[in-house]
């Protein structure tokens, strides 16, 4: 028996009520007594996700440190950014249950809120990805695929040296090494939060579920 | 956690500080102040004359870096702006 259920039900009233009632993240709050090791552990990441992930940051950080000095490898990591980027929206809909894609539509409806709980430190805890997760992953896989093709367009006969092209590829580029620090720093903050090892979980696959409620969505 | 904290903080560093030093392929031409420096028309108009399609140019560091196709291949020229004299050259 972990938390106690009085506690969580105290809280989450008391914040209900002040909400009055509203669907608001923080008014589910379970992070504040998600234990480390409870529940079951079981497996969240699959292992294409886990290889595509990691390739995809590795071809990243070749690309941020090799444009202009080391043309081929730049270009090889590009070309690699592309095939994972294919391959993870391919994977968002046949992989398994927390490789999914969710409706982004909900996703950016329910992300001001669930900011907004992070804040207040009181966002709840998800097994897969949290609305902020979700929200990066879908904004990052966008601005790497157009990283990536305007990066491939810059050196066909047609787009080379053509300059939208060229800013394209250039702020793009910059956006996704933001995204990816605000990706760390959110991973950083969430593991030290509900004490958890995101990025063990993101190399072994699994997590333990203690802290979420059964059922809980992906 | 503290040692992936500190792992990470060290990352966020190095990516802010290794930005603008992130070094292009080609940057030094001229040591002339940009006050006396040719037109960049001129070097365009050089690369067409030794053949290529312009495409575009731009300044790189103290040079004027012209893109250029020939028999369908890319070139990056790059044109010292005080004498026009061709510097460097890269195939894409």
């Amino acid at each position: 028996m972990g938390p106690s259920r009085l506690t969580i039900l105290v809280q989450s009233s008391r914040l209900k009520g002040r909400l009055k009632g509203s669907r608001l993240e923080a008014s589910r709050d379970w992070s504040a007594s998600a234990p480390t090791r409870e529940g079951a552990l079981v497996k969240v990441w699959d292992l294409p996700l886990r290889l595509s992930h990691w390739a995809m940051a590795c071809c990243v950080l070749i690309a941020w440190f090799t444009p202009n000095t080391y043309d081929a490898l730049h270009r090889s990591a590009g070309y690699g950014v592309l095939a994972l980027t294919l391959f993870r929206l391919v994977w968002g809909f046949v992989g398994t249950r927390y490789s999914r894609f969710q409706n982004p539509l909900r996703t950016f409806r329910v992300l001001p809120r669930y900011l907004w709980a992070i804040g207040r430190g009181r966002s709840r805890r998800y097994l897969g990805l949290n609305p902020a997760g979700r929200a990066m992953s879908i904004t990052m896989l966008l601005l790497l695929a157009v990283s990536g093709i305007s990066g491939w367009m810059q050196v066909t006969l047609r787009f080379f040296g053509v300059a939208w092209v060229q800013d394209t590829h250039t702020y793009t580029s910059y956006a996704v090494i933001l995204l990816a620090l605000v990706h760390v720093a959110g991973v950083v903050l969430m593991s030290i939060r509900q004490k958890e090892n995101l990025v063990r979980a993101m190399v072994t696959g699994w997590k333990w579920t203690g802290g979420t409620r059964p059922g809980t969505p992906a | 956690m503290k040692a992936l904290t500190s792992v990470l903080a060290l990352l966020a560093l190095s990516f802010t500080i290794t930005n603008p030093a992130r070094a292009d392929g080609y940057k030094t031409c001229t040591k002339l102040e940009k006050a006396s420096w040719k037109p960049a028309s001129e070097a365009e108009a050089k690369a067409k004359a030794a053949g290529y399609e312009v495409r575009r140019s731009k300044i790189e560091g103290s040079c004027y870096e012209v893109y250029g196709v020939k028999d369908g291949k890319l070139f990056e020229l790059f044109y010292s702006p005080e004498d026009l004299s061709l510097k460097h050259t890269i195939a894409k």
